[in-house]
């Protein structure tokens, strides 16, 4: 790779002695000749990331490397047009230029460096202006000159940081041709900042669009596809331009919504803040295995650690759960991953619920079971499945969830559809409480369940069932339970919500210790948690995983995963693929400002913040494609395209969703 | 179309022009005019004390305004050499002071260090009056040539320095930026950029500096005495001579303002102008 930003944060020491946050990990790779743009609103740190490929200023972690090398320092290999031209006032429009040739070329005959000197002023048609200092050029042919001072020395790299910003409409338009057509003779790699979203498209291969600051980070890349040479006029006219045109323009207002929020939040937070910080926090809970950092959090004292005094109170359902958080019962609540997402956007036509977490508690965890009556009828893996439906057209086979934005739900679905299965017309899938699931199923009311442990291992050991997949098999580490809190809950209480994440996370760092498994195992299996037999929780737990009844078993040590391998972030890129299901089976609508809604959502930044206070290695991973085990490749930058490419899906609507009128409406009702 | 229009004759001085210079001099003409009326009402010929300025005009007339360059030997001399002798003081302590404070402005202005550990005594230093320093200075000199231009220089070089200074490090982040990224040298650093970017603060300080040297020569030569205007008025003053006292500072008036003049003009031809 020619130029790697590697992971870069910037943080800047504040005079109060706090720390500003500008930028968070910036993971971005530009290949050599390529032309990309960042764009952003003012303040999202954009310049600063600019200035640390120059070497003007250095990542507060990670690093920048051009070639294969660190950069350190700044050079002549990374020339900067800047945006205030910074030419030398004293010096002439080809002294300007000399000084630069000079200096870099200093091993070059005299001659030699004077053709160089002259052909850029003919490169930027400054001939009649040579002699002219910049006090009498206008700022068009001011920028002209920066430019050939900066082609002059045929940098590697060439940055530009809003070159034409100050320039009026008709000078910008001829000097980003020019520029172009330079930039497409000379093959440099450039790195152009700007706000201009047509110059943005106009210029470039790839548009990086940066979230507001503080901890700004990439929202979306966009892939200009357009053909090269452009031309200004024929740019415009091609049929991708004005959608590429609409999808940043979305973009840039939603980070003005965001913005505007995020300083209305600001004016407010001194009244809003509860005067008395909170400690006795109610927090709701499923029996589950994979409530087990709850649970330890309480039993072992990581809550009392951090001053908190918590009521964990046990749901009857994950209505329940979404109910209590909703109706302010629950301070907060273990929740199925989609939730937070599906109550923020108003799930089942339900009103709008702005609901977050900063804390996945678990990932993995489930496995899909199918009754003893399948097992014996063939139906031993999709494929078979698939057969057993299809020679059965009288019968509709009921196969057992939980809840509608659960990850069972979407992982069964994702898997039934990929096996050509469609959810919704070849089976019923029933709702029922994770409890009821063993029961419904030896009494033949269900054919099958998907759920979290220890139901499906209780199916085996009862030998009504077996179980034909996991989660592991379907998309290892995928996001299961997470620590969900009403968005107002988690503004007013912002201390008790660090400790709260900063107890939970020392606790899924306990449970995933090999050797703490036994008494977790232990604690699960009390009455004021799940009350089942001990062994229906250490086949899931510590091992060996029993699918059905003749199986000699298996270790599988992932099957929980509980802090391991930055288990514990809520990724956005999750998230996002999260929000492409819930649209697919038109649970809530797909909204087209998903950054803004999933920034709001999945709060990375408390995640890094208790992280970084336990003095816990915490970050959020790339932004990177991922896939399933179908195969089908999920690009958090085309998640629409992720959506049409699945063969069964719902009618789903696209369509912004309002935050912040959600907000209002609930204000009212208060 | 552009048709082309007849010029008119040039003259030697626009009536434009002559209407602006007109009206700069002829407004400080009439104040100085009724400062003078007022003067000699308020000071009558024949009256005690301060004479008036027909009375200043009739006594100095000869030799002292027409003959500035007469010499009676000792220090009976006429003005012209009188504020020739001092001006020269002024130049060696001057220019020794400009050379100085230039120089160690650089170095102090690019270091922050060095800026940080010198900075305090620089402003402790720089609020002794001159005079205060002569004492010092005869002790170490013996000798009152020398020890009047360390008094000038010791006047001169502290707005000169701090100038200087301040000038170094308000160079602007993006001409800093340029150097920084060009890796430009030392040298071309110091003659391209460092030097054109400080130099009005620098001439900001010359010109405060020249001032104060002329206002610490008066002082110092009304006390080490010789040839030169300071004594010229002191030596009045022990004579009583209050017309040849006047007339001194008048000189010292014009010359001061002279010299403040020649340093501005020579730095509106130096400096760049400023893009605005």
């Amino acid at each position: 790779m020619f130029l790697e930003v590697d992971h870069v944060d910037k943080v800047f020491p504040l005079a109060n002695g706090g720390r500003y946050i500008a930028l968070e990990n910036i993971d971005l790779q530009i290949k050599q000749g390529e032309f990309v743009s960042l764009i952003g609103h003012s303040g999202c740190g954009k310049s600063t990331l600019l200035n640390m490929i120059a070497g003007l200023d250095l990542p507060s972690k990670g690093g920048v490397v051009l070639e294969g090398r660190q950069i350190a320092a700044p050079g002549p290999d990374k020339m900067v047009v800047f945006q205030n031209y910074s030419l030398l006032p004293w010096l002439t429009v080809r002294e300007n230029i000399a000084l630069a040739v000079n200096e870099v070329y200093r091993d070059k005959p005299a001659s030699e460096r004077r053709e160089i000197i002259e052909h850029h002023i003919d490169l930027v048609n400054l001939r009649p202006a040579a002699k002219k200092r910049p006090a009498q050029l206008s700022g068009g042919m001011k920028q002209r000159v920066a430019i050939a001072r900066a082609l002059s020395i045929r940098p590697k790299l060439l940055l530009l940081d809003e070159p034409f910003g100050a320039l009026d409409a008709l000078t910008r338009g001829g000097l980003q041709e020019q520029l172009m057509h330079i930039c497409e003779e000379s093959k440099v790699t450039a790195v152009m900042v700007t706000h201009d979203v047509d110059e943005a498209l106009l210029l470039s291969d790839r548009v990086v669009m940066l979230t507001n600051g503080p901890a700004s980070h990439i929202g979306q890349i966009l892939t200009v596809d357009l053909p090269r040479p452009r031309q200004r006029m024929q740019v415009v006219k091609h049929p991708d331009y004005y959608p590429m045109r609409a999808e940043i323009i979305e973009f840039l207002n939603q980070q003005k919504r965001a913005k505007k929020r995020q300083a209305e939040l600001q004016s407010s937070t001194s009244v809003m803040v509860s005067q008395l910080p909170k400690t006795t926090l109610n927090i709701g809970f499923m029996p589950l295995t994979d409530c087990a950092p709850l649970a330890i959090a309480q039993e072992k004292g990581f809550f009392a650690k951090h001053g908190l005094t918590v009521n964990l109170q046990k749901a009857s359902s994950w209505d329940d759960i979404a109910s209590g958080v909703a109706d302010r019962r629950f301070d907060a609540a273990q929740m199925v991953a989609a939730m937070p997402l599906a109550m923020t956007i108003g799930m089942g036509g339900q009103p709008s619920v702005p609901t977050s977490t900063s804390l996945v508690l678990s990932r993995n965890g489930n496995a899909i079971t199918l009754s003893k009556e399948l097992y014996e009828r063939g139906a031993q893996s999709l494929n078979e499945l698939k057969s057993v439906i299809a020679m059965d057209k009288d019968r509709r086979y009921r196969i057992g969830i939980v809840h509608d934005c659960s990850m069972h739900n979407l992982m069964l679905r994702y898997w039934l559809a990929s096996g050509n299965i469609d959810p919704d017309q070849e089976v019923d899938l029933v709702i029922l409480p994770p409890q009821a699931m063993v029961d419904q199923l030896r009494k033949g009311q269900i054919d099958g369940f998907c759920v979290g442990e220890p139901w499906g291992s209780q199916a085996v050991v009862e030998g009504i069932g077996f179980v034909v997949a996991t989660d592991l098999e379907i998309w290892a580490g995928n996001p299961e339970k997470v620590l969900g809190a009403r968005e107002d809950w988690q503004q007013q209480n912002p201390e008790a919500m660090l400790a709260l994440v900063k107890a939970l996370l020392e606790a899924c760092e306990f449970c995933d210790e090999p050797r703490h498994r036994v008494e977790v195992a232990e604690i699960l299996s009390r009455p004021n948690y799940l009350g089942v037999p001990l062994a229906a929780l250490t086949p899931s737990l510590t091992g060996p995983y029993i699918r059905s009844t003749n199986d000699p078993g298996q270790m599988l040590p992932r099957f929980h995963q509980f802090h391991l391998d930055n288990s514990n972030c809520p990724r956005r890129v999750e998230g996002l693929w999260i929000l492409s299901q819930l649209a697919r089976w038109n649970i809530t609508p797909f909204p087209n400002n998903w950054i803004e809604v999933l920034d709001r959502v999945r709060r990375v930044d408390i995640f890094l913040e208790a992280s970084r206070q336990l003095g816990q290695v915490g970050i959020e991973p790339d932004r990177d494609a991922f896939q399933l085990f179908d195969g089908l490749v999920f690009d958090p930058d085309r998640p629409l395209e992720y959506l049409r490419q699945q063969a069964i899906s719902r009618d789903y609507p696209v369509q912004e969703i309002d935050l912040d009128r959600a907000d209002r409406k609930l204000a009212r009702t208060r | 179309m552009t048709a082309t229009i007849p010029k008119p004759k040039s003259l030697p001085l626009k009536p434009s022009q002559l209407g602006k210079l007109v009206g700069t001099i002829l407004p400080p003409l009439v104040a100085l005019l009724v400062l003078l009326t007022l003067w000699q009402i308020v000071c009558p010929e024949g009256s005690i004390g301060l004479p008036g300025p027909i009375q200043v005009w009739k006594e100095t007339f000869d030799p002292y305004i027409i003959n500035p360059f007469f010499d009676k030997g000792l220090t009976n001399k006429g003005l012209g050499w009188q504020v020739l002798a001092s001006l020269q003081r002024v130049m060696a302590g001057f220019s020794l002071a400009a050379v100085v404070g230039v120089s160690v402005g650089i170095l102090v202005g690019s270091n922050k260090l060095i800026f940080k550990a010198i900075d305090p005594i620089f402003q402790v230093l720089r609020t002794v009056p001159p005079l205060a320093w002569l004492p010092l200075s005869q002790v170490i000199f013996r000798s009152n040539e020398p020890s009047a231009i360390f008094v000038i220089f010791i006047t001169a070089v502290w707005p000169i320095l701090i100038n200087t200074i301040v000038g170094v490090q308000q160079i602007p982040q993006d001409y800093i930026n340029v150097k920084r990224v060009l890796r430009l040298s030392k040298t071309t650093y110091v003659t391209k950029i460092l030097l054109p970017a400080a130099l009005p603060y620098i001439f900001t300080g010359l010109r405060i500096g020249i001032g104060l040297s002329w206002l610490a020569i008066v002082a110092a030569e009304m006390i080490i005495g010789g040839v030169g205007i300071g004594f010229f008025i002191f030596d009045s003053y022990t004579n009583s001579l209050m017309s040849q006292i006047i007339i001194g500072l008048v000189y010292v008036g014009l010359v001061g303002f002279a010299l403040d003049r020649m340093v501005g003009f020579v730095a509106s031809k130096v400096v760049a102008q400023e893009p605005k």
